[in-house]
C-alpha cells in the first residue's frame, strides 16, 4: 500500500478543490478535532502530553490517537526504540518543571562522573558543581536476555503519561497516510486506521515509514541518517559498582570510520553505544579488541552481549518536515547531532504541540512558528560538526590526546578553580550545554593558554619518552 | 561479513518459515484450516471481492474434504480444541465457518474442481457409498479415473444417511454434497451387496484397482440374557429405521445402553418419539466417548444418564420387555485405552422398570460377508485399499482423511509418481504466537433454535448456519499461526532493508527476505505475531 493509494488518483482532483475551498480559518484545531499521532516514542508522546495539557488550560475538547505498535514491555530489541538510554540533566531539569518527574523506577543508575578512555591514558571527569545527576535509563523493556527488572522503560513511561492525560493508544502499526479534502487519513495494514485534522508524523528514524511520505507531495525529505552500534553486556551489579561505578566511560580511540563510543552502567547491565562513520561487523569486532576497551572490564577482557542492534542516528535535519495538517517531530525532523536525542524529541514536540495550539496547523503555521525551533537545533549541529571535526584530529594526534588528557586530569586534581577543559568535553558528550556555549568556552583566553602549555608539555614528554603508556 | 564476525556474537539471523499450526494438526484430515481462513481474513489486502474470496476458499477446503456442509455439521472438531486462540478469548470457531461456507457453496451450485491430469485408463472400483467410500471415489474421479462405487442400500452415505439424526443433519445437505461427487464422473451401483451373487472376486477382474469402505455394519452384541427377542434393538438398526420411514415402537420407556454417538443419538431420538430415556453406561460421565455438547444437548432434552452401571440380564413379561437388570459399578485400575475399568460393586443391583432397549455398544465390520479376513492396515495388496470404520470404528472426518490418503498413494503407485509426503510435525506452540498483538474479540455463539422446539419440532435441525458478519468476523479472529499475514511490521521495522514488498499478495506472501542484508538483531523474530519468522539454523 502506498501512501497515496493509486485508487485514489481519480479522486484527486475532488480532494484538491476540496482543500482550497478549506478557508484559512479551519486550518486550526477546534472542539471535536481528532489529532493522529504516528509513532509513540518519546516525541510522539510528549507531543501528545503538551497539546492535551495546552487543550486543558484554554478548554478546548480535542480527541488524540497514539499509533504505537510497540508494547515496550517485550524484552529486546523489538519492544525498545534503540539508544544510549542518557538523558542529561538539563533535560532532567527541564521535564521535571514541566511536570515530568522521571521516578526512580525508570531511572535505572544516576551517573556522576565520566571517564575519559584513550590509549594515553584514563581521565575521570565529575559532574559540574550544582547540575543534577545524569539519568541512564532503558527505552525499552531491558535486553532480550535479561532478568525482569522491576524497573519501567523511559518511553513506557513517558506513554503512560499521555494516556494518563487522555491520549488513546492504538497499538497498530500505520501503513500509511492519505490527503483527503479537509483531512487527513490514516492506514493501517489491517484495514483500520480512521480520519483526522491533523497527522503528527513522530516514527523516528528505525522505520521505513517515511519512505512513503514521499507519494503526500509535500516538498518533505527524511532527515539523513547513519548506522550506529548497541549492544548489553550483563556483568552484575556488583561488577558495574566495583568497576564503572556511575561513571560513564567515553572511548576516544584512533580507529577509521569511528568517532566515539560511550558504556553506560545501568543496573545489572552496561550499554555499550558506537557513533561513526562506517559501522559494521568488522569495526565492532576491532573496537571490542582494543586495549582501551578491554581494560574496562573484568579481567580485561570483554565479555559475550546478549542483545544487540544497528540503528540509525541522525546527522542531518529532514527538510521541510510539516505542511498543511501534517508535521513531522524528533528524529523525523529536527534533532541534536550525536547526542540528548530525547531532547531533540521534546523541544520539537513541545513547539509543534504549542503552534498547533496556538497558531494553527497550516504549512506556513508551521513555518512561522515550528520550523524556528529546528533551523536553530540544526544551527547548533553545525557547530557540533565542527567541534567533531576537531575531535578528530585530537584523536589523530598522540600529543594532543596526551594535552587533553594532562590538561583536564589537572583541573580534575584541584579542588577549585575554573575546570575549562573538563567542562568543554563534558557538555560534548553529555549534550547538557548547546554546541554553541562549547565552542564559545574553547575561545576563553584561559582555555586556549593552558591548552597551549599542554600541547607544548605533551610534544616534549612525546619526544623523550617514546611508546610510554599513559597514567591510570 | 566475515563468518568470524558472526561467530562471536550474539546474533540471531531471520528466516521466513511456515510452520503447521496446532488446528491443522489437530484435525484428522489435515484441513488447511489457516490457509482457507487466511483467503477469507486477508481477501481485502490481497485484492479479492468478496465472493472470489469464498470460492477459493471452499476449493481449499474440498481438495482434502467434499463435505464441507455436513462435516460442520457433524465433526466433534478436534481442530479447535489446540487452536491458539484458546489462551485469548476462545478459539476460532472453526467448524462454524466450514459449515457457513458449505451451506453458501451449496446455495450456489458450485461444482468441484477436479484436476487437468485425466483421462486415465484404469478402471477403479469401490465398495460402499459411505465417506470413506466416497471421498476415495471423489479423488480418483477428479484424478481422470473412470470409479464405480457399488452400495448395498438403495441410498448412499453410509452411517451419515442410516445413522445420524436429521435434527443433525438434514437429509437435503447430504444429498447435496454426495451428489457434487457424483457430478464429478462417479457412476454409483446403488442395492448392490458385493458378497454372494457378486463377489469380492469377480469385482477384481472387473477393475485394476479396489477401495474397500465398507463400514462396520454389525452390532456388537452385549452378551446378556433376555437380549434376543422382542423390545430389544440395535442403535444403528432403531436410528436407520426411523430414517427410512419404517419407525419402531419404543413404548413409554426405554434404557438405552452405551456411552458413544450413536447412544446418544438413539437416546434424543427417543425423546422425539416422546419417550422416557435413560442412558446406562458403565464408566462415569468423563469417559463418555460422545461429543461433549452431545450429551450437554441430551440432558437438556432430559434424557436421563446413569453411569457406572452395566446391564447384566433383560427380563420379559408376555412377550414384552419389563425390566432391566444393571449392576452398580465403581472404577478400578486403568485398563489398556487408558481410562480406569469398569468393577462390579459386589451385591449392588438394581432394577429398571423398560418397556424396551436400546444397546449402542460398538459395531464391527463385516469381512465374513466379502469371504475376506480383516486387514491389519489400510494397504491390503498393491491395489487393494480399505479405509473408513472397515479399519477400526473412528468419525467421519478419519473416513474421509483414508479415503484420499488411499487414492493420492493409489494415484502415485499407478502412475509411477513418489509417494505423498505426510505433513512436516514442526507445529506453532503457543508460546510463539504474540497473543498481545491481536485485538480481542468474542468467539461467535452458538447459533441454534429455541431449546423449547427441539422436542416439538423432532426433524427439525436443531444448530443453525452462522451469519455472513459472523462467518467474517471469525475468519478476522484468526491468528494465522506459524504464516506471514502482512502486518508489515518486519519490513517496517528492519534497518538494514531486509524485506521488500512483493507485488502480487496474499496469505504467506507479502514480502521477500534477502539474508544477506540481515543484521541478525532478531527484532523481526520479536515482533512477527504469527510465529512465521524464525532464527535460521
Ligand atoms: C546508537 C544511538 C544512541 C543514542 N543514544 C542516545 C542517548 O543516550 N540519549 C538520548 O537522548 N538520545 C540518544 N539517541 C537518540 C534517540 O534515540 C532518538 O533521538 C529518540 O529516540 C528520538 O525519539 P522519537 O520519538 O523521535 O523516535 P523513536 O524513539 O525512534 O520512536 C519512534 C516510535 O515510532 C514508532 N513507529 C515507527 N514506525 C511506525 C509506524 N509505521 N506506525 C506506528 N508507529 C511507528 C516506533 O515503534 C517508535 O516507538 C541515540 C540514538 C542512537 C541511534
Ligand atoms: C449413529 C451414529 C452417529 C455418528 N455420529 C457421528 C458424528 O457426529 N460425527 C462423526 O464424525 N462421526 C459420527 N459417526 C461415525 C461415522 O458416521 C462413521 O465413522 C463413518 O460414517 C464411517 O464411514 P465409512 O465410509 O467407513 O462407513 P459407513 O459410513 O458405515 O459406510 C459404509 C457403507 O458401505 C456399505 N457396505 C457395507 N458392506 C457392503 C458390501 N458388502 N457391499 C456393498 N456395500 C456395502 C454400507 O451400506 C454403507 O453404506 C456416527 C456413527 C453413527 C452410527
Ligand atoms: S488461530 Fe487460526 S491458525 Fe491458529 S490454530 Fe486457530 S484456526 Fe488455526
Ligand atoms: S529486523 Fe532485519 S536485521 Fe533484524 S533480524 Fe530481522 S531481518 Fe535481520
Amino acid at each position: 500500500m502506498s501512501i497515496l493509494d493509486a485508487d485514489d488518483g481519480g479522486d484527486l482532483a475532488g480532494a484538491l478543490a476540496a482543500l482550497q475551498s478549506d478557508e484559512e480559518g479551519e486550518l486550526s484545531l477546534h472542539d471535536g478535532s481528532r489529532v493522529a499521532v504516528i509513532g509513540g516514542g518519546p516525541a510522539g508522546s510528549l507531543f501528545s502530553y503538551f497539546l492535551l495539557q495546552m487543550a486543558e488550560n484554554v478548554g478546548l475538547e480535542i480527541e488524540i490517537n497514539i499509533f504505537e505498535p510497540r508494547h515496550f514491555t517485550h524484552r529486546g530489541a523489538a519492544g525498545c526504540n534503540h539508544c544510549g538510554g542518557v538523558v542529561s540533566e538539563s533535560l532532567v531539569q527541564t521535564l521535571a518543571a514541566e511536570g515530568v518527574n522521571l521516578p526512580p523506577k525508570v531511572v535505572q543508575r544516576g551517573i556522576e562522573c565520566y571517564a575519559l578512555n584513550q590509549d594515553v591514558g584514563t581521565v575521570e571527569i565529575a559532574t559540574p558543581l550544582n547540575e543534577k545527576r545524569i539519568a541512564a535509563v532503558y527505552r525499552g523493556n531491558g535486553p532480550r536476555q535479561s532478568e525482569p527488572l522491576e524497573f519501567i522503560g523511559f518511553d513506557r513511561y513517558v506513554q503512560d503519561l499521555a494516556e494518563q492525560k487522555g491520549a488513546r493508544i492504538v497499538r497498530k502499526l500505520v501503513s500509511g497516510l492519505q490527503r483527503l479534502g479537509g483531512g487527513i487519513r490514516v492506514l493501517c495494514p489491517d484495514g483500520s486506521g480512521g480520519d483526522f485534522d491533523l497527522a503528527v508524523v513522530a516514527t523516528g528514524v528505525n522505520s521505513h515509514f517515511l519512505e512513503g511520505v514521499d507519494g503526500l507531495e509535500i516538498g518533505y525529505s527524511g532527515p539523513e541518517t547513519r548506522k550506529a552500534f548497541l549492544c548489553e553486556f550483563p556483568l552484575g551489579r556488583k561488577e558495574i559498582e566495583n568497576r564503572l561505578g556511575a561513571a560513564l566511560q567515553i572511548f576516544l580511540l584512533d580507529m577509521p570510520g569511528l568517532k566515539f563510543a560511550g558504556l553506560i552502567p545501568k543496573g545489572d547491565l552496561a550499554t555499550m553505544c558506537v557513533i561513526g562513520e562506517n559501522i559494521d561487523e568488522q569495526l565492532i569486532e576491532a573496537f571490542l579488541e582494543a586495549p582501551e576497551v578491554k581494560r574496562c572490564f573484568p579481567d580485561g577482557s570483554v565479555p559475550p552481549h546478549i542483545c544487540h542492534c544497528f540503528p540509525r542516528v541522525n546527522t542531518r535535519s529532514a527538510v521541510k518536515p510539516f505542511a498543511d495538517r501534517i508535521v513531522m517531530i524528533g528524529d523525523t525532523g529536527t534533532t541534536r547531532l550525536y547526542k540528548d536525542g530525547i531532547g531533540g524529541a521534546y523541544r520539537t514536540a513541545k513547539a509543534a504541540a504549542r503552534t498547533v495550539m496556538f497558531s494553527g496547523i497550516s504549512e506556513d503555521d508551521f513555518r512561522q512558528h515550528y520550523w524556528p525551533t529546528c533551523e536553530k537545533i540544526e544551527s547548533d549541529n553545525n557547530i557540533g560538526r565542527f567541534l567533531f571535526a576537531v575531535t578528530r584530529q585530537v584523536q589523530k594526534w598522540r600529543f594532543l590526546r596526551r594535552a587533553v588528557l594532562n590538561m583536564t586530569a589537572a583541573e580534575q586534581r584541584r579542588a577549585t578553580g575554573p575546570r575549562r577543559m573538563s567542562s568543554v568535553l563534558w557538555d560534548v558528550f553529555t549534550g547538557s550545554a548547546p554546541y554553541k556555549e562549547v565552542l564559545l568556552n574553547t575561545f576563553h583566553p584561559a582555555y586556549v593558554a593552558t591548552l597551549t602549555w599542554h600541547i607544548m608539555l605533551s610534544l616534549v614528554i612525546g619526544v623523550f619518552s617514546f611508546g610510554s603508556r599513559g597514567q591510570r | 561479513m566475515t563468518s568470524s564476525a558472526r561467530c562471536k556474537t550474539d546474533r540471531i539471523y531471520a528466516e521466513q518459515a511456515e510452520k503447521l499450526p496446532p488446528c491443522r494438526t489437530g484435525c484428522p484430515g489435515g484441513a488447511d484450516v489457516r490457509g482457507w481462513i487466511g483467503v477469507i481474513a486477508q481477501r481485502e489486502k490481497s485484492g479479492l471481492p468478496a465472493d472470489e474470496a469464498y470460492r477459493r476458499a471452499w476449493e481449499i477446503i474440498v481438495d482434502r474434504n467434499p463435505f464441507p456442509s455436513v462435516m460442520g455439521r457433524i465433526c466433534p472438531h478436534p481442530c479447535e480444541d489446540g487452536c491458539n486462540r484458546v489462551d485469548k478469548d476462545g478459539a476460532v470457531s472453526i467448524n462454524a465457518m466450514e459449515r457457513f461456507i458449505g451451506d453458501w457453496a451449496i446455495e450456489r451450485a458450485w461444482a468441484l474442481p477436479v484436476m487437468d491430469e485425466g483421462p486415465q485408463a484404469e478402471s477403479i472400483g469401490v465398495i460402499g457409498a459411505g465417506p470413506a467410500g466416497l471421498s476415495f471415489a471423489y479423488q480418483m474421479a477428479r484424478r481422470g479415473y473412470s470409479v464405480h462405487v457399488y452400495e448395498a442400500s438403495d441410498t448412499p452415505g453410509g452411517m451419515l444417511r442410516h445413522g445420524i439424526p436429521a435434527y443433525r443433519l438434514p437429509e437435503d445437505i447430504l444429498a447435496a454434497e454426495i451428489a457434487r461427487i457424483v457430478a464429478v464422473g462417479v457412476e454409483l451401483h446403488l442395492a448392490s451387496r458385493i458378497g454372494g451373487d457378486l463377489s469380492l472376486a469377480k469385482l477384481r477382474e472387473r477393475h485394476d484397482a479396489l477401495f474397500l469402505g465398507i463400514g462396520a455394519q454389525r452390532a456388537r452384541r452385549l452378551g446378556i440374557p433376555g437380549e434376543d427377542g422382542p423390545g430389544v434393538w440395535t442403535g444403528t438398526e432403531y436410528l436407520g429405521r426411523k430414517k427410512n420411514g419404517q419407525p419402531i415402537d419404543l413404548g413409554r420407556k426405554v434404557a438405552v445402553i452405551g456411552g458413544g454417538n450413536t447412544a446418544i443419538d438413539a437416546a434424543r431420538s427417543a425423546r422425539r418419539d416422546g419417550a422416557e430415556v435413560v442412558l446406562v453406561y458403565r464408566r462415569s460421565r468423563d469417559e463418555m466417548p460422545a461429543a461433549d455438547h452431545e450429551i450437554e444437548d441430551a440432558l437438556v432434552e432430559k434424557v436421563g444418564i446413569e453411569c457406572l452401571a452395566a446391564p447384566v440380564e433383560i427380563r420379559r413379561n408376555d412377550g414384552h420387555v419389563r425390566t432391566l437388570i444393571v449392576q452398580k459399578m465403581e472404577l478400578g485400575e486403568l485398563d489398556a485405552s487408558g481410562r480406569r475399568r469398569p468393577v462390579p460393586i459386589g451385591g449392588k443391583q438394581t432394577e429398571m422398570e423398560v418397556d424396551s432397549v436400546i444397546t449402542a455398544v460398538s459395531q464391527e465390520p463385516e469381512w465374513d460377508r466379502l469371504d475376506q479376513e480383516a486387514p491389519d492396515g489400510a494397504r491390503m495388496e498393491s491395489r487393494l485399499w480399505a479405509g473408513g470404520d472397515a479399519l477400526g470404528l473412528g468419525t467421519a472426518s478419519i473416513a474421509i482423511a483414508q479415503g484420499r490418503l488411499a487414492a493420492e498413494t493409489m494415484q502415485a503407485e499407478l502412475r509411477g509418481l513418489p509417494a505423498p509426503q505426510p505433513l512436516s510435525d514442526h507445529t506453532v506452540q503457543t508460546g510463539q504466537v504474540k497473543l498481545d498483538y491481536y485485538d480481542g474479540q468474542e468467539r461467535v455463539q452458538r447459533a441454534h433454535i429455541p431449546t423449547a422446539q427441539w422436542l416439538s419440532q423432532p426433524d427439525m435441525e436443531v444448530d443453525r448456519t452462522i451469519t455472513r458478519e459472523a462467518f467474517e468476523g471469525e475468519a478476522g479472529r484468526c491468528l494465522s499461526c506459524g504464516l506471514c499475514f502482512g502486518c508489515q511490521q518486519c519490513w517496517m521495522y528492519c534497518n538494514p532493508s531486509g524485506y521488500t514488498r512483493l507485488e502480487t499478495v496474499g496469505p504467506g506472501m507479502y514480502f521477500s527476505f534477502d539474508p544477506e542484508k540481515c543484521e541478525g538483531c532478531g527484532k523481526c523474530i520479536e515482533i512477527c505475531p504469527s510465529g512465521y519468522l524464525a532464527p535460521s539454523e
